[in-house]
């Protein structure tokens, strides 16, 4: 019995769990949550026998199921990859889903919601959706899924459908990331186009894209480029699919959706945030890295739209009131971290970052979950205050994932976004374009810091400021359980890849790198040693010779410095609103750039009158049309119909008419003048 | 014999609901409407066909050529048989036909053997148009189908039933001249005794795109573009379906529309595919406006029926792209879409026909927050919409998926230019999820509200079920597409090399 064999299972048993909860739900003692927890528990134990597995040196590979049957060139089918890669996000998204439905018990249950069978259907499909994606080996059965992790969102979004706002965010997120998508599968069309074939890794005879990419780039192989040039054939078609990865990613322009899906239950957001919908973007760079690492073009734009990213939605947290909202953008920023790690080749790092990131921000949803049952569902910051003392395990666990988020020593954030910086200052350095995605990256720590403490702050320091906060009541533990192993997660997790001590020590300890290295075990060309080469080689992006200490000591004190700012201003039994102090900066932050104002007006005052005009004009001239040429049948019908009029005079006149017409018409045909 | 029986089954039972008591009619033809359901599924599971019909495929279930009629030169000849185009049409107007009359059951409360006797009319000629490989044979099957159609609308539609209707009839029925005269015109200048459809089609083969080849081809392509519909010929669509009661609603988009796309296929595409390829641009131009504009008609209208029949517009310019494609995935994906769409667009009219019972009014504005009242409903409603957007796993964007990555790499237009009419019309995603997004977040949640003040109360469990059954079959098409895909490749294949070069 090998641990592959129940591979399947991974992904399948949440599906089971949505099958009951929407079956029979309903009659069930804690409405179909139960059934989540095991699927998910079970998802867990398989995903780590995998990985247990993966360290044993082994991969796994299967094609499960033809959708289409295999034929010429195309094969459409669903298959399974398990590698290093997928194998730890297996883990996280099944440990991350586990502890969501866990919580929610407390979040949904006790609070007695209605509509919780839907609820827990809705989780179920979720994590089957996204396991599903994660270990999917080629990119349609990868696009399937990541369509349908934008379909449970949509679902987990509106939860609420019987209020105004949720339905709305609903549709927000699924059309945003939908307009992404549009780009994404003409990328996935256009691979399987060019390439024949959407495979992942070249394994059991098939053969990858991106090393099929490879070898045409180097001339080896012959492909269809739609008459560019390989290279610009290729960048394009990198460029379609990260529309897909910006829509789920939540990365500039397409960002929009993602404060506004916290209208969804606080434990979906932590699950949407952490390890799926978001996730699902970066993974997916990740996944075909092969691919990306191949055009310095697609990379330097993958940096740049990370490193922007970062910064912009960093500023917009900082003068948010609603604790879910600073956590959305800092959501938000954080992904722009791993896209500019991707951008500078730092495989590693991007994946180091996804990880830490995914236990600290459901540490920290789940946290401000805690906080809102136990201020009987407050979500404003000026209303809370003083939770410190009322709220213990919350407050400890939160203030971990907060040191995290803010990229403090010795969290687990720290190490993961300071590899980041460090990667990108290496190619920086050598590369000057790339410093532009280093700076504002690190600008954008400053802010983190300030907004992560300010909310901190805001939120349990202080005197309470509202009833609610000062009658707060106690969690049970199905709260508490998931917050203490994310808090412990979220503050030892950068522990298997510290490179500054690496450095400073010369100990072989970056656990992470040697993992993704394939030094365990992995699929040849997915390997972060092969996605180096890529980057140097191909790409051609050479990095510079530092050592990690002075990078990293610069981080934290850029860090550090955003977080004594925030403590300065905000460490006080009643603090002020000091945004006012920012003058038009501060409506310009608050109004998030007034983004939602252009794509409100892009909708309604440029496609919805375009599309009545369409409408004007297809009732009026095209269907005028139709309705004239049949008026006139009728008209000329009713016209002629007045000759008919019944008089034998009238006839024989026309009669005698017509011969005398006749004649003469012969008359003049036969030449007889 | 099977197919002449299905066909008899429903024209004598049309017969025999005509006759029976309006108080048993519907059941009645519930029962009867079973039959052909049966059979259809029986000769799915039985079929043994390969190739294609007019392309000197093994045909199944074939009868004939019988020659009935001598005509001067030429002989009318009975020829019936399936291949893998027309076996899944012919089982989806079966499945339609019997789900639409359960759906029936609530609207309809007057007139019912009429009702339901020019149902079972429709379905037997509807089986005729996919079975019949004689062209007269088919025409005759071709024009009866209108007939019910005409009184389906006229007796039993909405206040401005008597317009629509005529217009329906006239619209299509001139259509169908100026295709007729088309052909007929092509079929003179052949060397043939009968109008065999394969016979022809083998006379054509290397015709080329002579002068009369390309008038008859556009005389053809007109009139099969008005039953389609494309754009600009459409809009006698919209006018029908408003007025149309529901069950015949998901006939009309279900099957209906269905006759123009395989007529193209089997006609213009099969028989003339050096025209067709000559003048790709035009029609891949069509296709693309039909898609776009068709959605873009969608977004701007506030009747959830309107809505649903501009869009049908949309899906069906993708069948159009997939059939100039001339690749396996480009018209094996357009007929994929044909049942695709009949399934799903059958569907959404069937839960809009659910809603109305219980709201009696379509309108977007007058209602909200009907998923509290009507969960399973709107439940459905849900399903069929993402399903009609193109949601993985179930059959829409199996079909989509195969027509965009089939006229991709398709080569009829130069200088890749088919790569970029399908970036184009796959724009088309994004609005269909823009208007159906924006209907449902308006009628289906928010708090409750209802301008015509009914009481709504869960629809009834027959209203349901064919709204169950067609999910599951949409659903059941999107994970395994094979079930009719391998058919249908195998059908379309030969068309292609039929196409000289691709």
């Amino acid at each position: 019995m090998a641990a592959f064999d129940f591979a399947p299972a991974i992904a399948l048993l949440p599906f089971v769990s949505f099958l009951i909860a929407l079956t029979v739900g309903k009659h069930l003692p804690k409405k179909g949550a139960l059934p989540g927890i095991a699927a998910t528990a079970g998802a867990l134990l398989l995903s780590i026998w995998a990985v247990v597995a993966v360290a044993g040196g082994e991969y796994h590979h299967a094609v499960l199921y033809e959708w289409v049957a295999a034929e010429e060139a195309l094969s459409f089918h669903f298959g399974i990859l398990i590698d290093p890669l997928s194998a730890m996000m297996l883990v996280i998204v099944s440990l991350i889903a586990f502890l969501v439905h866990v919580f929610s018990l407390g979040y949904m249950n006790d609070e007695g919601e209605i509509g919780l069978p839907r609820y827990y259907a809705g989780l179920g499909l979720f994590t089957f959706s996204m396991l599903a994606f994660v270990y999917a080996d080629n990119l349609l059965m990868a696009f399937m899924f990541f369509e349908l992790v934008g379909l449970c969102s949509f679902l987990l979004i509106g939860f609420w459908f019987r209020e105004r706002a949720p339905p709305s965010a609903a549709k927000k997120a699924f059309l945003v990331t939908r307009f992404g998508d549009y780009f994404f599968l003409i990328g996935v069309v256009g691979v399987f186009a060019t390439f024949g074939t959407g495979m992942f890794a070249s394994v059991n005879g098939f053969e990858s894209f991106p090393e099929l990419a490879e070898a045409a780039l180097a001339g080896e192989a012959d492909v269809n480029t739609f008459g560019f040039a390989a290279e610009t054939w290729f960048s394009i078609l990198g460029l379609l699919v990260l529309g897909g990865v910006i829509g789920k990613s939540a990365q500039f322009p397409l960002h929009t959706w993602l404060p506004d899906a916290m209208e969804g239950p606080t434990p979906v957001s932590a699950l949407i945030h952490a390890a799926t919908m978001v996730a699902a973007g970066v993974y997916l760079v990740a996944r075909m890295y092969g691919f990306y690492a191949l055009s310095p073009t697609l990379l330097a734009i993958i940096a740049f739209v990370g490193g922007f990213t970062a910064l912009f939605a960093a500023t917009m947290g900082v003068v948010k009131n609603d604790v879910k909202q600073v956590l959305a953008y800092s959501t938000i920023s954080q992904y722009g971290y791993m896209m500019v790690a991707l951008g500078v080749g730092a495989y590693v790092a991007a994946t180091f970052h996804l990880m830490t990131h995914a236990f600290f921000k459901a540490l920290l949803f789940l946290g401000a979950g805690a906080v809102i049952i136990a201020t009987h569902h407050e979500q404003n910051m000026w209303k809370m205050g003083g939770l410190k003392d009322r709220l213990p395990v919350t407050y400890w666990t939160f203030l971990v994932g907060s040191l995290a988020l803010a990229g403090i020593l010795p969290f687990s954030g720290f190490w993961s976004k300071d590899e980041v910086l460090y990667d990108a200052l290496l190619i920086g350095l050598e590369n000057p374009i790339f410093l532009g995605a280093y700076a504002m990256a690190l600008l954008a720590v400053f802010f983190t810091g300030f907004y992560t403490f300010r909310m901190v702050l805001l939120t349990f320091h202080g005197e309470p400021r509202s009833d609610h906060a000062e009658n707060a009541h106690a969690l049970g533990w199905n709260v508490k359980f998931p917050l203490v192993v994310l808090g412990v997660l979220a503050a030892v997790a950068g522990f298997i890849n510290m490179k500054p001590v690496e450095d400073l020590t010369g100990a072989e300890i970056l656990y992470l790198e040697y993992w993704l290295d394939g030094e365990y075990g992995a699929v040849e060309g997915l390997t972060y040693g092969a996605y180096n080469t890529l980057v140097a080689d191909v790409s051609g992006l050479g990095a510079a010779d530092i050592g990690p200490l002075l990078p990293g000591v610069i981080a934290l004190a850029v860090a550090v410095a955003g977080v004594a700012l925030a403590w300065v201003l905000y460490n006080d039994p009643e603090p002020e609103e000091h945004t006012a102090r920012l003058g038009a900066v501060r409506d310009l932050w608050y109004n998030n750039y007034y983004q939602d104002e252009a794509q409100v007006w892009l909708a309604r005052n440029v496609t919805l009158p375009l599309s009545r005009r369409a409408d004007t004009f297809d009732q009026g001239v095209i269907d005028g049309v139709v309705n004239g040429v049949g008026s006139v049948s009728l008209t000329g019908g009713d016209r002629l119909r007045r000759i008919q009029t019944g008089l034998v005079t009238n006839y024989a006149a026309l009669i005698a008419l017509g011969l005398v017409v006749l004649l003469v018409a012969f008359a003049v045909v036969g030449g007889w003048f | 014999m099977m197919i002449e029986a299905l066909i008899a089954v429903a024209l004598i039972g049309s017969l025999v609901v005509l006759a029976s008591p309006d108080r048993y009619a519907a059941q009645l033809a519930l029962a009867i409407s079973l039959i052909p359901v049966a059979g259809s599924l029986w000769m799915y599971s039985a079929f043994d066909g390969a190739g294609n019909a007019l392309l000197g495929g093994d045909i199944a279930f074939e009868t004939g050529p019988i020659t009935w009629v001598e005509v001067g030169d030429y002989a009318l000849q009975w020829h019936m048989g399936l291949d893998g185009v027309s076996m899944p049409l012919v089982v989806l107007t079966t499945v339609l036909t019997t789900l639409a009359i359960l759906s029936a059951w609530t609207p309809i409360d007057e007139r019912q053997s009429q009702f339901y006797g020019l149902m079972l009319l429709m379905q037997g000629s509807l089986i005729g148009v996919f079975a019949a490989l004689d062209f007269f044979v088919w025409f005759v099957f071709w024009e009866a189908v209108l007939v019910p159609m005409y009184f389906l609308i006229g007796v039993w539609g909405g206040p401005r039933r008597k317009y629509a209707a005529i217009k329906f009839f006239v619209y299509t029925n001139v259509a169908s001249l100026v295709m007729f005269i088309g052909f007929i015109a092509l079929v003179f200048s052949l060397d043939v005794t009968t109008f065999g459809l394969p016979e022809i089609t083998a006379a054509l083969e290397g015709t080329g795109p002579t002068p009369l080849a390309t008038a008859a081809f556009f005389a053809m392509f007109a009139g099969f573009a008005v039953k389609v519909p494309i754009v600009p010929v459409h809009t006698w669509l919209p006018d029908a379906h408003v007025e149309a009661p529901t069950p015949v609603s998901v006939m009309l988009a279900g099957v209906l529309l269905k006759m123009g796309t395989y007529a193209l296929l089997r006609f213009n595409f099969t028989m003339l595919p050096e025209v067709a390829i000559e003048y790709a641009p035009f029609i891949v131009a069509l296709a693309v406006l039909s898609v776009i504009y068709g959605a873009l008609l969608a977004l701007a209208q506030r009747d959830l029926k309107r809505i649903v029949a501009y869009s049908s517009i949309s899906s069906m310019g993708y069948v159009l792209l997939g059939l100039v494609a001339y690749t396996v995935h480009g018209v094996g994906g357009a007929t994929f879409q044909m049942v695709s769409h009949g399934l799903i667009s059958g569907l959404m009219f069937m839960t809009v026909g659910v809603i109305y019972n219980a709201t009696h009014t379509r309108m977007v504005t007058d209602m909200s927050g009907l998923a509290d009242k009507m969960p399973v409903t709107v439940g459905v409603f849900v399903a069929a919409a993402f399903g009609y957007m193109g949601l993985p796993l179930m059959s829409g964007f199996a079909a989509e998926y195969f027509v965009f990555v089939g006229s991709f790499q398709s080569d009829t237009l130069p200088n890749h230019g088919m790569a970029l009419a399908t970036a184009i019309a796959m724009f088309g995603i994004v609005v269909v999820a823009g208007y159906l997004l924006f209907a449902m977040q308006r009628t289906m949640f928010g708090p409750f509200e209802l301008e015509t003040d009914y009481e709504i109360v869960p629809a009834p469990v027959r209203d349901v079920t064919p709204l169950l059954v067609l999910l599951g079959l949409v659903i059941l098409l999107g994970i395994a597409p094979d079930l009719i895909y391998e058919m249908i490749r195998d059908a379309v294949s030969p068309v292609l090399e039929n196409g000289g070069d691709l």
